[in-house]
Parts: structure tokens; sequence; C-alpha cells
């Protein structure tokens, strides 16, 4: 057993260690299989990642272990790692203004992904916006999350909710599983934004179905509230929260992943079709269908203007 | 045989204790010497004037300030000592408080206050005083050309002092980022309530003898292992290993391979069950080959 190796990937050279040590101990998931799932993840992967602030989510001793949050892109990286200005510090949070700005870690390319795989980051979490302007989303993101009972099945029927208040404004969404319990809907924008539109527009469709929709819908933060019902979390859109990167893996039991769906499935998963996807099957998935979340970088949309 | 490191005495009111400070602290860290590894000699550090290179005794050197001119002012221990001559000798109690007032991080370096032979009763009288009072004694004094602030506490009889750091030269929370992150943690009921739990089933009685510096020992028996003629006992330098890249593709295939050839010889319990060579031959045979 090798403890620590130097390996090439995509022409850069990448120091890699304990790749035996297991970070699912339920299923016996290793280190390898982690690094092996990110680099073969990454064609498809790495356009949700480009020249966006990374937060990684490192799990050192694996998923039954302590994590922690990496905003600050570590000092150890290899020097072909970029960085950019994090969204952290909007001089309204009462930061200090002579304070120093974040660096984050940017990951544009396979070997990027290996070497944050490589320190037991299993999540990945981006803004909605890039880094060269954090104050302007690319995207809003309608986060559903199930307050217990409800599962992924409630999600999916508030998020065909969502998509036919979206469609009536002409406005097109595309779904994927957190990963965990519940699921996102991303509506592309790749045009001139503010966060607060974007929250602001979130946050009204989600009021807009808590009216229509009492009994599934709350849009309240508020733990008490939210029991068996799906929460429309609007405020996910503010500049400084992060959302799961499409097709990252998650520290559940088993090595799940965020994965992009189908409107079908969607509607199948609505039906109580299951809808955890795990790495084996996703990167099946992304021979077949191909990038499903491809249009969120690139469709260009308008949010209707507040009156 | 521990030594004294300052003579002066205690003042408080009109009261005059005569005291000697002992370091209570003897740091074990493990000392290491500096050696050529060409020739095993010894590295020796030589004081030498910058203006001819010749050494400088160690009875010649003074204190210099640097002015922005670029050039010094020589000062001598003895004017430093002339500054202050009252407080040079003397350790001032300021006032007395309660000892859960102060916070651990401004304590410093732990010494104890030892009376002068022919004057024991004074410094008894006040030891007791202050443990009856159960407070804390806030002094200032000079010791080598830095006045510092101390506590000093009751003990078992005798009196400890411990120097403390000023307010400003305490290091704020807010100036360290990394501790932002923990803005955006969400806590549930749940996870505290379990948390709490492991808490309480650590709980113990502080017993000091029982925290070793174990790092100290290994380095220990690391030298002991290296007299006793191991010689191999240096860990591969990352820069040998550096040499021999391998494609990471294959370091994943042959990582992988080994955990399943684990998995064959010690099938997990749950898996076992029934067939084993059915569950091993169901495994590689899906994304293998991409």
């Amino acid at each position: 057993m090798v403890e620590r190796q130097t390996v090439e990937i995509g022409g850069r050279k990448l120091s890699i260690s304990n790749l035996d040590k297991v970070l699912y101990p339920v299923v016996g998931f290793t280190k390898a299989q982690v690094i092996d799932y990110y680099v073969r993840i990454a064609p498809y992967m790495l356009p949700h990642l480009e020249g966006r602030a990374l937060t990684m989510r490192r799990w050192p001793n694996g998923v039954n272990e302590t994590s922690f949050f990496e905003k600050r892109s570590p000092t150890h990286r290899p020097d072909w790692i970029s960085t950019v200005i994090g969204p952290e510090r909007s001089p309204s949070a009462g930061a200090k203004p002579d304070k120093k700005p974040i660096e984050y870690t940017m990951i544009d390319e396979i070997a990027g992904l290996a070497w944050t795989a490589n320190l037991a980051a299993i999540e990945l979490h981006t803004p909605m916006s890039l880094g060269i302007d954090a104050d302007t989303p690319t995207m809003v993101v309608f986060d559903l999350d199930p307050g217990s009972p409800a599962t992924i099945i409630e999600c999916c029927q508030v998020a065909l909710e969502i998509r036919e208040v979206l469609d009536a404004l002409s406005l097109e969404a595309f779904a994927k599983t957190s990963g965990s319990k519940g699921m996102q809907l991303y509506v592309p924008l790749n045009s001139p934004h503010t966060q607060a539109t974007a929250s602001s527009f979130a946050h009204a469709v989600a009021q807009l179905l808590q009216k229509q929709l009492p009994k599934l819908v709350v849009s309240q933060m508020t733990k008490s509230v939210r029991k068996g019902k799906v929460f429309i979390d609007w405020s996910q859109n503010s500049r400084h929260k992060t959302t799961i990167t499409p097709y990252s893996m998650r520290a559940k039991d088993r090595p799940t992943v965020s994965t992009p769906l189908t409107w079908d499935e969607v509607a199948e998963g609505a039906n109580g079709e299951p809808l955890t996807f795990e790495t084996a099957e996703v990167l099946e998935r992304v021979e077949e269908y191909g990038d499903l979340f491809e249009p969120t970088q690139t469709l260009v949309q308008q949010l209707p203007s507040p009156q | 045989m521990p030594r004294a490191i300052w003579s002066g005495s205690i003042s408080f009111g009109l009261v005059n204790i005569p005291i000697k400070l002992f370091s209570a602290v003897s740091k074990k860290t493990v000392r290491f010497n500096q050696i050529d590894s060409q020739t095993g000699a010894r590295v020796k550090q030589k004081r030498v004037s910058a203006l001819d290179g010749s050494d400088v005794d160690y009875d010649d050197i003074v204190k210099g300030y640097e002015l922005p001119s670029g050039e010094y002012v020589t000062i001598t221990q003895e004017e430093l000592d002339a500054l202050d001559p009252d407080a040079v000798r003397t350790i001032d109690i300021l006032e007395f408080i309660d000892l859960d007032e102060i916070d651990p991080m401004y304590y410093d370096s732990a010494y104890h206050l030892v009376p002068d032979p022919t004057t024991v009763k004074p410094y008894k009288l006040l030891a007791e005083a202050m443990a009856a009072a159960n407070k804390v004694a806030i002094a200032r004094f000079v010791m080598r050309t830095k006045q510092y602030l101390a506590a000093i506490r009751p003990q078992d009889g005798t009196l400890v002092l411990s120097t403390m750091v000023y307010a400003d030269e305490l290091v704020a929370r807010s100036e360290i980022d990394e501790f932002d992150a923990l803005e955006d943690v969400k806590i549930e009921k749940k996870e505290l309530a379990m948390a709490e739990q492991l808490i309480a089933s650590l709980d113990a009685d502080f017993d000091s003898g029982r925290h070793v510096d174990t790092y100290r020992e290994a380095v220990l028996e690391l030298i002991d292992r290296k007299v006793a003629g191991e010689t191999d006992l240096v860990a591969s330098a990352p820069e040998e290993t550096e040499n021999k890249v391998v494609d990471l593709m294959a370091a994943l295939e042959a990582s992988v391979a080994q955990a399943k050839d684990a998995k064959k010889r010690h099938p997990a319990s749950k898996k076992a069950s029934g067939k084993a060579s059915a569950a091993a031959k169901k495994k590689p045979a899906k994304k293998k080959s991409a």
C-alpha cells in the first residue's frame, strides 16, 4: 500500500494520499472511488464549477466523522489551481472595509477535481454568481427542502407547480436532486440581474404557491411550520449563500449525487418513483443524457421586471 | 535544583514582603543541537562585528535602539534599571479580585513566589488571608525591561504568580477570517442534544498527570532506537517519490483492485451470507472498462 504518491492527470502532476481509506463505511466506498467518480464526471461537471468561488466541505476521516467547510483556498494548493475573490464580505454585512476579501478555490480542469477529491472534499458548493461579478447571479435557485414526514415525492409535486408558474412567464427551469432529501430548480438568467431581484422573484413565487397550496408549501424558514410540507428556500439566492453543485457527491450513508433530472422523471417522482442516484448510475446517466444542466450556463432569460 | 530568576519584594499598603521568583514550569520539549551533516561537528554561533567580522565579547554587548536616521542609541541594563528603581525591585499589588474574573487566555508564564527565610511570617499571613477571602491579587512589576501585569494566587499555603498578557496583546477573534465559516452553520436541536450527550460521556475530573506529551515521547523513542543501531528510520522524503509519477487512473485502479481483494479474503459479515463469489463477480462488471 502506498501512502502518498505522485500521479499525472490532465497534464498536471498531483500528490495524492491514502487512496484505500474508506470514506463511506456503510458501503466500503474508498477515497480512490471518490476520486475516480470526480475524474469521470469532470467533463460534465466542470462547466458548473468554472469561474465560481468554490466552498469545499471536507470529510477527511469519512462521512461518519466530523466535516469542515473550507472557503479560503488552502495555501498548500498546487500553483496551477486558480482562485477567485469570493462572494463573502458584502459591505452591508457589517464587515470591516479594510478586511481582506476571501480568495476562494476555482476549479476549471480535470486535475483540479482530482485535487479536491483527494482532500476528501466530498461536497462541492457554489454560489449563483461568477467570481468576476459576485453581485450578478447567473441563475435563480429554488431550493426545495421537505420537512419530515414529507419527502422528495412532495418536492417533485411542488417542482411541477413552480414549473407551471414559470411556464406562464415563459421561463425555462431545470431540476436536480440535492443528493440528500430535497431537490433544486435552477432558472438560468445569464443576463444582468441583481441578487435582490433574484431573491424577491423566488420569494414571490414561493408566497404565491403557499397561498395556492397551503397544505403542501411553506415559504418561511421557521422550522415548526415546515412539518410535512415543502419549504421553498428562496433565500439561497443571496450573495453569500452557496448551493450543492450539480454532480457533487453527498456525504450520506451511500455515495449519492446531486443529479440533474428530466421533467418526465420529476413527474414520475411526484408519483413515488425513487429518485436517488449513486455515482455509478450518474456516470451511466451522463453517457445517455449528456449534461441535462448544460443550458443553465448558456440559456439567456429575463425575470419579469418588478412593478 | 531550581534557581531564583528574580528577587525583590511584594508591596501592598505599608507591608513589604521580600520574595524570590522561581519559574514554576520547566519545559520538557526535546532539545536538539545543530550538527553539520557533513562532518558531524556541532554548529557554533559566533557573535561578530558587522564592521570587520571580528569576534565580539559577550560582556561588550549593549542594547541599541535604532533611530530613523539609521544611527543607534545605546542603552545599558543599569540605565534601564535606573528608570524606575522602585518598580524594579517590587511587585506592587494594585487590587484584589475574584479568580473567575480572569479569562485564562490572559495567563502567560507561571512562577512560584518564595519567601526570604528571615521573613516567612508576613508571607504566610498574606497567603492565608488571600485563601480565606478567596481572592486573587493583581500586581505590576518589572522584569528584564518589561513591565508585567500579574495575578498572584494562594495555592496550598504558598503564593504563585502568573504573568499576564495585556488586553491589547490578545489577538481578536474578528482578525481571524476562518471563524466566518461558522456563520453559515445551522445546528439542529437533535444534533446539539447528541453533542451534549457525547460531552457528558467524556465528563471527568481534570487530572493533569494523566495527560502527557506523546509527541515528546515518540521523539525520545526514535532517539533510543537510533542509539540502538536501527538506521533506516527516516521517513522517505517526498522528493524521492516525486520521481516516479504514475497515471492517476492506474493508481486508482490499483487501489480499487486491492480493496476488492481484501473484501474477497474477508467478506463483510453482512454480504458474506451465502454467495461470496457471486457478490465478487457482480461488482467489477459494470464500469471498469471505461
